[in-house]
């Protein structure tokens, strides 16, 4: 059978990702752990994104706040208006926007410095002194990702949320109180768990795509530049595609 | 052609006391292009081997094989003793600590300080180490180079040849007893890689390594070399010393000295 | 190595925070939805949930007291709401308190709100069922009202037509305008109350009579010792109870004679109105009715007296009583 070279590369790329991933899972169990740059990644994959993902969530509640008003006025269901935004970012548009943020970031910068370490023989240096570069670079960062990408997204939402309750108050005035009370009446375990979990599978999407193709990049600064670039779109899909299997598990398991 | 220079290696090179490393028979091939066709050679205590050949005729291919980084598709390799095709992963670790690579572009981890780029080195291969011999070694290995100087900067902030100097210091931290060049002074100016051919000598001289060379710039074949190895179409063409390689009539041979 | 602490510890406020942050807000939900702290179950059986979801908010008196933790069907016609209650509640509801589904606001979630009824009763335990009330459904409510606006429609047509029937018949108006009628109501009543005033008096004095010869008091007593005797003056009662039925009827007929006669001297014609202007006749006529009365009296009394005999102990006790307080009104008897 023969494919269209395109359709084939497609489904080669496929089968690396996968072969890449199950790579990861195996080097991921076994020693030597790799603890320091493990929480030296969190440092820089975590800490550092925070604000980015903090000034975009803001902004994020008091835009979508703003937005919905009007139409939520023209109901007469105004105080409505603090649980439909804390469902709608704590359910959806937290975990998906951010995650996408994220891998605008972290997908970018993870594809493009091995990309270019793999470029510049740094790699292959580092296996050289003894070291399993799979493990240093692959197995810390795209960990750290998996780990980071949820506590991004946590405080992500309190800050969205917490614009939500300043673009509630740009029209009307409800107390902070009254403002968190109604969030956490109208919020269940079913809207925080699920959201809570896939973050994790967001973050693991962009940690091994950004690894992934920056440590297959091609020779020059051209292939680091479209390991970076790619890597953010792969993983940019991804997110969506995993949000929509979640969606359906969640469907599923009758959590809706 | 002088028909007693085409050597049928496996027949000629015989097996030395003093052999460090020795490759034979070796086959790797990329997709279609065979890279290296049964090649076969020896490197012995003491000697600098340069290895000559085109770009992309397989000379980073061959050292890269030498030290695990690339697996053959065929042969055998024996370095210090151990064929390295059949080690474990920590047992191939220990030979490679006893084995320098520098590499063409350097390699030093740009996220590093070059203090972290020397210590890694020695962290990663020899984890009981007290900081403080890493200090000193770090700072004795930089004297070698001329580069204290340097032990706080990041590899951005240094020159082309400052960065080649911090690589072979990285190199040398580890006192390998063989060390593999990678076109050392390729993308440098004739003075640099004067310089940095005078410090790969000093550098013999100190630490009695032996190396292999890969380089195409004859100066530095001519200034180094103890023994010259032709690698031409995938196989070791021709063997000898500089001025044996020079006088060949064979014209593979003489494209690269016109 | 000092950057490295500063990081660490940077990395481990970050990290804590989103923790904190998770545990918080699953804290808080899990506070709404009576997931920590103690609660207590009870139950109520529903035909009709309209909606309702585990999850769902329980008011007590319209205060939050706990949620909903899950639907059981019984049968096609019952379902179970099993509610989970904040403990502190038990102190406030009562056995007798009723369930119902209502909504929070016009619009918004089901929920269960349980109210006192009123009724005493003890407080609940865990796993009690309540009573519940059919909740308010609007369909149900439209529905009604929809009935009740058709039953006003045809009420409002009928009390229509009456009013206009009032309105066209001149009989009905003449009735609700004579004046002379009322008053001779009033008189005949009046006169009527009277004659049964003087049977009570006639009846009290027949009894004292009759509570002598009970006595064994006296000849007469002897007589109605005998049994005999005493059937004989039964049946006797009996007739004289007749007579005075017979008196009562009379005294309505004559009360009609009376209105007639008033009636006509109002008008002043007829043949009873030329009796009544003869003076004599006239007085006879009373005189015979003043005989008439008496004799009504005296028969009423003996009646009366017969009747309380049968209540003998307690009217002797009674009279005793008044003999004491009273001045003697037979003493001839005594």
């Amino acid at each position: 059978m023969v494919l269209p070279a395109k359709t084939a590369r497609f489904f080669q790329e496929t089968g690396d990702v996968a072969k890449f991933t199950g790579r990861f899972f195996s080097q991921w169990f076994r020693p030597r752990y790799e603890v320091t740059e493990f929480f030296r990644q969190c440092f820089v994959i975590g800490y550092k994104s925070l604000p980015l993902i903090g000034l975009t969530g803001f902004i994020m509640g008091l835009v979508l706040t703003m937005q919905l008003r009007p139409s939520l006025v023209e109901y007469g269901v105004e105080s409505q208006l603090p649980a439909m935004v804390g469902i709608a970012i704590v359910r959806e548009i937290g975990p998906v926007i951010m995650a996408l943020i994220f891998a605008g970031k972290i997908g970018s910068s993870i594809g493009a410095e091995l990309g270019s370490m793999k470029v510049t023989e740094q790699i292959d240096a580092m296996e050289v002194s003894g070291t399993n570069p799979f493990k240093y670079l692959v197995v810390t960062r795209v960990f750290a990702a998996t780990m980071m990408l949820p506590v991004l997204v946590l405080l992500g939402d309190a800050i969205s949320l917490y614009g939500s309750y300043l673009g509630v108050n740009i029209r009307g005035i409800t107390s902070f109180r009254l403002y968190w009370a109604q969030i956490f009446d109208n919020l269940a375990f079913s809207d925080v768990i699920p959201a809570f979990i896939k973050t994790f599978f967001f973050g693991f999407a962009v940690g091994i795509i950004g690894s992934y193709k920056g440590f297959h990049s091609s020779k020059g600064t051209e292939g680091v530049g479209r390991s970076a670039n790619s890597a953010v779109v792969v993983s940019s899909i991804l997110i969506f595609i995993i949000d929509l299997i979640a969606v359906q598990i969640t469907d599923l398991l009758g959590f809706n | 052609m002088t028909e007693e220079l085409f050597i049928p290696e496996s027949a000629l090179i015989k097996k030395r006391s003093d052999e460090v490393i020795s490759v034979r028979n070796l086959y790797k091939s990329f997709g279609k292009n065979k890279v290296l066709i049964d090649f076969s050679a020896s490197l012995y205590a003491g000697e600098n081997v340069v290895v000559l050949g085109k770009s992309g005729s397989g000379k980073s291919v061959l050292i890269k094989c030498n030290i695990g980084l690339i697996r053959p598709d065929q042969g055998s390799i024996e370095v210090l003793g151990k064929r390295i095709l059949e080690l474990e992963q920590d047992e191939l670790d220990k030979i490679r600590a006893k084995v320098g690579f520098l590499f063409q572009s350097n390699a030093l981890y740009d996220s590093m300080t070059v203090r972290e780029n020397l210590e890694f080195q020695l962290r990663r291969h020899r984890i009981k180490i007290s900081q403080q011999e890493v200090d000193e070694l770090v700072k004795n290995t930089l004297e070698d180079v001329g580069l204290v100087h340097t032990i706080d900067m990041m590899p951005v902030e240094l020159s082309g040849g400052m960065r080649k100097r911090i690589a072979l210091a990285r190199t040398l931290i580890l006192k390998p007893e063989i060390i593999l060049y990678d076109e050392p002074t390729t993308g440098l100016d004739p003075i640099t890689g004067k310089g940095i051919i005078e410090l790969m000598l000093a550098i013999q001289n100190k630490y009695k390594s032996s190396s292999i060379i890969i380089s195409h710039d004859m100066n530095c074949v001519r200034m180094v070399s103890d023994r010259v190895i032709m690698l031409i179409d995938g196989a070791c063409y021709a063997e000898g010393t500089y001025e044996e390689i020079i006088k060949m009539n064979d014209p593979k041979i003489k494209e690269f000295f016109e | 190595m000092n950057k490295k602490i500063s990081t660490n510890i940077k990395l481990g406020i970050f990290v804590l925070s989103g923790m904190v942050f998770l545990i918080l807000m699953l804290y808080m939900i899990g506070k709404n939805q009576n997931l920590f702290g103690s609660t207590f179950e009870l139950k109520a059986r529903f035909r009709n949930v309209q909606g309702l979801r585990p999850g769902n908010n329980i008011r007590y008196s319209g205060i939050q007291a706990g949620t909903v933790k899950k639907l059981n069907i019984l049968n096609d016609t019952t379902i179970e709401v099993v509610m989970l209650v904040d403990l502190k509640m038990k102190d406030y509801i009562r056995k007798s308190a009723v369930a119902s589904i209502g909504t929070d606001g016009l619009m918004g979630n089901k929920l269960v709100n349980i109210n006192p009824s009123g009724e005493p009763g003890s407080l609940v335990e865990d796993g009690d069922v309540l009573s519940i009330r059919k909740p308010v459904n609007t369909d149900d409510l439209l529905e009604t009202l929809a009935n009740t606006n058709h039953d006003v429609a045809i009420i409002a047509a009928q009390l229509k037509i009456t009013v206009q029937r009032i309105n066209n018949s001149t009989a009905a108006w003449k009735i609700l305008n004579d004046e002379s009628l009322p008053q001779n109501i009033h008189s005949s009543v009046a006169q009527i109350r009277t004659a049964t005033a003087k049977a009570v008096d006639m009846v009290n004095n027949l009894n004292t009579l009759v509570t002598g010869v009970k006595e064994g008091k006296g000849s007469l007593g002897a007589i109605l010792r005998d049994t005999s005797f005493a059937h004989n003056l039964n049946e006797a009662i009996l007739k004289i109870k007749n007579v005075s039925e017979d008196a009562d009827s009379l005294t309505s007929e004559l009360n009609k004679v009376v209105q007639q006669f008033r009636d006509e001297s109002m008008n002043g014609s007829g043949t009873i109105t030329a009796l009544l202007k003869d003076s004599v006749m006239a007085k006879n006529v009373t005189k015979s009715l003043d005989n008439i009365q008496k004799g009504t009296e005296g028969f009423n009394e003996i009646m009366n007296a017969v009747k309380k005999n049968f209540l003998f102990r307690s009217y002797f006790r009674k009279r005793e009583k008044q003999k004491r307080n009273e001045s003697v009104q037979l003493p001839a008897i005594q």
